[in-house]
């Protein structure tokens, strides 16, 4: 997830943003051109990593042939424009969600959610951010144009890990948020909360993999709870089983399975070490 | 953590998976994958895959050579999508459900148990070795061979050729044989360890070399006599073996990889130490003589001057019958080492939500690849070593390399490198070597890498575009096929099964996935498995 601290995107518009869109699809030809390799086009490198997902609780519903993974997630960034990349199946379809969804199954288990977690409560104050203009990239063309033109940026890394995706037949989707308050001088903490749903077709269960280290936060307060129709033994890939049970949720009965824990991140990087950036 | 409504049963009792705890009957289960894309009809077999299981629970510390083994068999039906199904062979390391098989009166799984301290006879966690229907599955460093039958999925015997004593409680053998010409025999060391302590490493003593005749299941062996200028049985062991003829003559190759160990049994308090530094590996080469109990041998010249360490996976080129061309890795880490403790950041080990329950292998710095051609008693020596550039990233890296295989064409070379994770290189290792390791205030994390590199030249195999490589690939690779059309398997449980055209590793075919495969009841498998075998049907 990569930061836009000072969003020139929203103040160009007209011949002004024609211009921009010519050059970014040249940087874009460019740097393909050059095998993907940033080098050829510095202007690709993020200018500084400024979000991550802090925290997060997932309700996953799965019925056999449907899976549903409604999030709620926790942001910890400095900026005042941000966007967030995911991957998923093209056949996925991005949901608005309520947040009290997860209450409705949260009270049912005897649980504050996150809020469980001591360590949540240092994440405040807690700004509510909408996810806006979804777009969905299908190509590493589409990726880069879009992070040149909007001077987003990429960090090498990342991009491997997106080309890798859309290698699997993958999409990737990209969502805006803003915060009502931003940082004050472009580099305070802030942390902030969104809500949304993917749906997909499968006939398995698919936990998401481990996130990539975004700069903010080597790792994530997470808890993950899966509804069922039929009793399963299937547990999460690194978390705890904390819970298990039956629950009624959007008045359908479920088996319940709740896992817990701090979840780690790929690509993390130790203290005071900068993100990556041109090389020589 | 949440809380838990009294009205839900909450699950209790930690499973720990320290091996002396671990006791059970083999109990195989299957179940399908879902799959993506198509199974080529050239990949109509079986993918074996030795994998390592642990304790989600970070705090429960297992060595990676401890951690509990299931054998993977994946059955590939192709077709679109054709079929994936996964057969899990829970190893039971105390051999007892193999007791009254054996038959031959010389093993005794429970005496054998005893004498190693209660812990385990076999714990074949890494190495698979193939010969038609049998697989012998061999750990990183510890225990004997476990012949399993492929077909039936079902172990066979342990080849317990050493008697296991209270006074050499453990057994050391070569994790990837080496085979004939004719493919009927393989070769392995096997040794026993004698315990160290009291600032004495462990000692590999008894090394003996096995022909093992995989047409009658009967071995034969020779005591080794080290090479006079190699004599150190602190760092005797041999994580790979090659068979090579010259003149005629036959001759089998040892990668004497050098791990150091301070003791056999896990470090009581998982506290920094001194760690003693490992040296530079070397080559040993034995020439086969049926006359004699014994074998001398002798070092391949230029391998030890290299001063790299922990040299470990090979392919060979034996396609001349007279000499060899050696492709082999060098991972440039303390393999005998486990990682627990602060990190070279200061971290504690709480504080790195991306620890393992345990030890696994971090390199100091980016590893090392040869192509070492061998005729007539004269060597050509050619190395790749790379760093991991961001800004240049489809030039590849040579971070703690893993598998390297030859293509069927044997004009390409498919190497995986698993990269390198900073927060995970431990503050006792690092300061050992002063000389070795990368400077920790500039390094990031360094993505796994599968690579297509010339094998006349190590160079990237690039044809334009990025077909040559892919980032954040699983490590366990095989290569298969033929020289017209070629695939590359990669697996680990959480990614699944991926496999590629190997002319475009951008170019994925097949994935096949199961959340079974993520966990096993409330365990996981960690670390990600090394490697991977292709039977065909």
């Amino acid at each position: 997830m990569a930061g836009v601290p000072d969003p020139e995107f929203l103040s160009v518009e007209g011949p002004e943003f024609a211009e921009r869109v010519r050059v970014a699809a040249e940087i874009t030809n460019q740097l393909e051109q050059q095998n993907w390799d940033f080098n050829a086009a510095p202007e690709v490198f993020a200018r500084e990593a400024a979000c991550d997902v802090a925290a997060k609780e997932i309700v996953t519903t799965f019925d056999g042939r449907v899976q549903t993974r409604y999030g709620r997630l926790v942001m910890k960034g400095a900026g005042a424009r941000f966007n967030l990349l995911s991957h998923e199946s093209p056949r996925a379809a991005f949901l608005g969600v309520r947040p009290d969804v997860f209450a409705e199954v949260n009270v049912q288990v005897g649980s504050a959610g996150l809020l469980d977690f001591p360590e949540f409560a240092r994440m405040s104050p807690l700004q509510r951010v909408e996810l806006f203009n979804p777009n969905v990239f299908y190509q590493l063309r589409d990726v880069v144009f879009w992070s040149v033109l909007y001077q987003s940026g990429l960090f090498p890394t990342g991009f491997e890990d997106i080309g890798r995706q859309i290698s699997s037949g993958n999409v990737i989707r990209n969502l805006l948020f803003a915060p009502s308050v931003p940082s004050s001088n472009g580099r305070q903490e802030l942390f902030m909360e969104a809500f949304s749903a993917v749906q997909f077709p499968t006939d398995v269960v698919e936990w998401m993999p481990k996130p990539l280290f975004g700069g903010m936060s080597t790792e994530s307060l997470h808890i993950d709870t899966l509804l069922t129709l039929d009793p399963t033994d299937l547990s999460h890939p690194y978390l705890d089983l904390v819970a298990e049970g039956k629950v009624v949720f959007q008045d359908r009965s479920y088996y319940m399975r709740r896992f817990a824990g701090i979840s780690p991140k790929d690509a993390t990087r130790g203290p005071g070490v900068p993100a990556e950036e041109r090389t020589h | 953590m949440p809380r838990v409504d009294p009205g839900f049963r909450r699950k209790n009792g930690r499973i720990d998976m320290g091996a002396s705890d671990y006791v059970t009957v083999s109990n195989p289960y299957s179940f399908d994958l879902r799959v993506r894309g198509r199974v080529p009809t050239d990949l109509c077999g079986f993918l074996v895959v030795p994998t390592n299981r642990r304790n989600k629970d970070r705090r429960y510390f297992a060595r990676w050579h401890d951690s509990q083994t299931d054998l993977v068999r994946l059955d590939l039906t192709p077709g679109r999508p054709g079929r994936v199904q996964a057969n899990v062979l829970e190893v039971d390391p105390a051999a007892t459900d193999l007791g009254e098989r054996i038959g031959d009166g010389r093993f005794d799984p429970q005496a054998q148990l005893l004498s190693a301290g209660g812990t385990y006879i076999t714990q074949p966690n890494h190495g698979a070795n193939i010969a038609g229907d049998t697989l012998w599955a061999t750990n990183l460093l510890f225990g004997a061979p476990l012949e399993v039958d492929i077909t039936r999925w079902k172990p066979v015997r342990v080849l317990s050729y050493l008697d296991i004593t209270p006074w050499t409680p453990r057994i050391s053998g070569t994790s990837h044989f080496a085979w004939s010409f004719d493919h009927r025999y393989a070769y392995f060391h096997l040794s026993h360890l004698e315990p160290g302590g009291h600032g004495h490493p462990v000692r590999a003593v008894d090394l003996t070399l096995y022909e093992l005749d995989v047409s009658t299941g009967t071995e034969r062996s020779w005591r080794l006599v080290p090479p006079p200028e190699d004599d150190v049985p602190e760092v005797a062991n041999f994580h790979s073996c090659f068979y090579f003829e010259e003149g005629g003559r036959p001759f089998v190759g040892m990668l004497r990889t050098g791990a150091l160990l301070e003791t056999i049994a896990p470090h009581d308090a998982h506290v920094d130490h001194t760690v003693a530094p490992a040296s530079a590996s070397a080559i040993w080469i034995v020439e086969l003589d049926r006359s004699r109990p014994s074998l001398q041998a002798r070092l391949l010249p230029g391998v030890m001057e290299l001063d790299s360490l922990a040299l470990s996976h090979l392919d060979v080129d034996r396609s001349r019958r007279d000499g060899f061309v050696l492709f082999a890795n060098f991972k440039e880490a303390d393999v005998g080492e486990e990682t627990h403790g602060r990190n070279i950041y200061g971290e504690e080990p709480e504080a790195v939500a991306e620890h393992y329950s345990g030890m696994i292998v971090e390199a100091l710095n980016y590893g090392l690849v040869i192509r070492y051609e061998w005729r007539q008693g004269v060597a050509d020596l050619r190395t790749f070593r790379r760093p991991y550039d961001p800004g240049r990233t489809s030039l590849g890296h040579s971070w703690l390399p893993i598998n390297i295989q030859l293509g069927p064409d044997g004009k390409r070379l498919f190497c995986s490198f698993s990269g390198f994770r900073p927060r995970l290189l431990p503050h006792h290792i690092a300061v050992a070597y002063p000389d070795r390791v990368v400077d920790h205030t500039t390094i990031r994390s360094v993505p796994p890498l599968l690579m297509r590199m010339d094998a006349e030249t190590l160079k990237p195999d690039v044809q334009g575009g990025r077909g040559h490589l892919s980032y954040a690939e699983p490590m366990a690779m095989v290569v298969t096929g033929t020289a017209a059309q070629s695939y590359v398997c990669t697996f680990s449980p959480e990614s699944g099964l991926r496999i590629y055209d190997a002319d475009n590793l951008g170019k994925l075919l097949c994935h096949a996935e199961s959340p079974q495969l993520m966990h096993w009841k409330d365990t996981h498998f960690r670390p990600d498995p090394a490697h991977l075998a292709f039977v065909p049907r």
